[in-house]
């Protein structure tokens, strides 16, 4: 395995998580939002059902995806079975929770009262929520994004699913490090862990950097 | 401005309902802890459903929401946005055109603080800056939930004089929240005394607190009366009418016909059992004990002088002198134990 054959694999998978990131993102911190702001009927049901891909044996979620995705699938108009996009949107789905259920308590924590005090002072609810309860929960919505994100750079087992392991267009390290295991490349298998070391150590250094730093 | 409430307001088990009218400009709300003090200014500023009316100069407010109610609220804890300064919080709701912050500033002097973040600010200036920001959105009313209570007695008593220059000086109307009414005897013009939910009183701000001590309410030891400065007999003493009958010699310098609330404790109360003669005390009450309740080793007495008295005597002085229901004792009061709040 060439050095640039490793760099393109690295490349994919920040690519796979980035996408995958940005498309949580704000559907993660809204349902976030709600959930620590209101008591609906059914909140608990939502919880749940938030949680369950931390559960679900990751390759059924895999499934569930190939089945709506797959040619004849409801969305197969959208063709994104088999494509990066593919293992992205598996990451997605797999890394929700972890970005929704970080960000939930960040967002309790922040004081009712000073909503409520940025209202009387003739604020709207968006205005509030952007200069008030987001930039008091910022270090914990920031570190639930971080966190979605490392957790989609060693996605595997919904994303083989979905996505397959195709060399160049829907390779990530996890997946070459799978094929190079059942091929018996231990070298490559061993550098190709090394990258996935390196890119986990540096999402989570990020994360705990961001966090830490105070004002 | 004129002020009118008739709102309904129901949390859970707890029902709030206060129908009241005024026109002063400071009026002060006051009642045991959960009473509804706070859920009445939640319910007026639009933070709480609440059914009724809140007429501002007759304008209902009600239906808006708490952006449009032009409602400042001071709640209880420090309310500053942390991640701001002290400018930052002061200038959060204010329209852009607005220029008059410096003076808003100046008055409640905080213009040294303003770049300050407003986690570094101590008790009393978070405080002040919270009573600018609400200010500066130009409220047609105030609401102030005890700003004060977390602060210690010597600093509220340095706050409090800000708020008289907010009253005088801005003339913005204010409801303000307190267990401690006599924090607000010479800042109210108005009060309101609630009781689980209830409206019970409501009026002139020492004949609301005098029912709320008749009503046994605050402290047993304290000895409140309400009363008219009926003369000055000397410099620096004064006599007071007290309206449960009878007069007081209190040292003072109140005006004449001014209304006053003489306070002393319970304590300073001595009791004899016949009429002292040649003594100091300017204050020599014919009494009945209409009450006894002995507390540890001491006794509390109630008299009737025939203004109600509370005298708090050692068991051992009540025993020496034969206290029982009944006995007819003399109850003396030094003119400088007593206080006079205007």
């Amino acid at each position: 395995m060439t050095a640039s054959e490793v760099a393109g694999i690295a490349a994919l998978t920040v690519k796979v998580a980035a996408l995958a990131t940005a498309v949580n993102v704000v559907p993660g911190v809204l349902l976030a939002l709600l959930l620590a702001r209101r008591d609906f009927p059914g909140r608990s049901l939502v919880h749940a059902l938030v949680a369950l891909p931390l559960i679900l044996p990751p390759v059924a979620v895999g499934l569930a995806l190939l089945k709506l995705f797959s040619r004849r699938g409801p969305l197969g108009d959208l063709e994104l079975a088999f494509t990066w996009k593919a293992a992205a949107l598996a990451s997605a789905v797999m890394s929700f929770p972890l970005l929704v259920r970080t960000v939930e308590p960040a967002f309790a924590a922040v004081p009712r009262r000073l909503e409520q005090v940025a209202w009387t002072l003739g604020r709207s609810r968006a205005s509030t929520f952007f200069s008030v309860t987001l930039p008091l929960a910022r270090r914990g919505v920031l570190a639930g994004v971080l966190l979605a994100f490392a957790r989609s750079l060693g996605e595997f087992g919904a994303s083989i699913v979905v996505a397959g392991d195709i060399p160049g267009r829907t390779e990530t390290v996890s997946m070459a490090l799978w094929s190079r295991i059942q091929a018996g490349e231990d070298m490559a298998a061993a550098t190709l862990a090394l990258v996935s070391v390196a890119l986990g150590l540096a999402a989570t250094l990020a994360a705990e950097t961001l966090a830490r730093r105070r004002a | 401005m004129r002020i009118e409430l008739d709102l309904r307001s129901r949390a859970g088990g707890f029902a709030l309902a206060v129908r009241a009218a005024w026109d002063e400009r400071v009026a002060a709300v006051f009642g045991p802890s959960g009473s509804g003090k706070s859920t009445l200014l939640e319910a007026i500023a639009g933070l709480r459903p609440a059914e009724g009316r809140i007429a501002l100069d007759g304008i209902d407010v009600s239906g808006l929401p708490p952006q449009r109610r032009g409602v400042g609220w001071v709640p209880q804890e420090s309310s500053l946005f942390p991640h701001l300064t002290a400018g930052e919080n002061v200038l959060f709701g204010a329209p852009p055109s607005r220029r008059d912050a410096r003076r808003v500033a100046d008055i409640l002097e905080i213009g040294a603080l303003w770049e300050r973040p407003a986690a570094q600010l101590s008790g009393g200036e978070r405080q002040r800056v919270a009573l600018a920001r609400a200010l500066m959105s130009a409220p047609r009313l105030l609401l102030l939930d005890e700003p004060l209570a977390a602060l210690d007695l010597p600093l509220r008593a340095r706050v409090l004089p800000y708020l008289a220059r907010v009253r005088d000086e801005l003339g913005t109307p204010m409801l303000h929240v307190s267990h401690d009414p006599h924090e607000l005897l010479g800042l109210a013009g108005f009060a309101l005394r609630l009781e689980a939910g209830a409206l019970v009183a409501a009026g002139d701000p020492r004949d609301v607190l005098w029912s709320a001590a008749a009503a046994a309410g605050l402290s047993p030891r304290e000895n409140r009366l309400a009363g008219t400065v009926a003369s000055r007999p000397d410099a620096g003493l004064i006599e007071v009418a007290l309206d449960a009958g009878g007069t007081l010699l209190v040292a003072g310098e109140t005006a004449m016909g001014a209304r006053v609330l003489v306070e002393f404790r319970a304590e300073d109360v001595l009791l004899a059992a016949d009429r002292p003669g040649a003594i100091s005390a300017q204050n020599i009450l014919a009494a009945t004990v209409a009450g006894l309740e002995i507390r540890g080793g001491t006794l509390l007495a109630k008299l009737e002088a025939p203004m109600p008295l509370c005298a708090q005597v050692t068991a051992r002085a009540g025993a020496a002198l034969g206290l029982r229901e009944g006995a007819r004792v003399f109850a003396v009061i030094k003119a400088h134990s007593c206080r006079a709040l205007a």
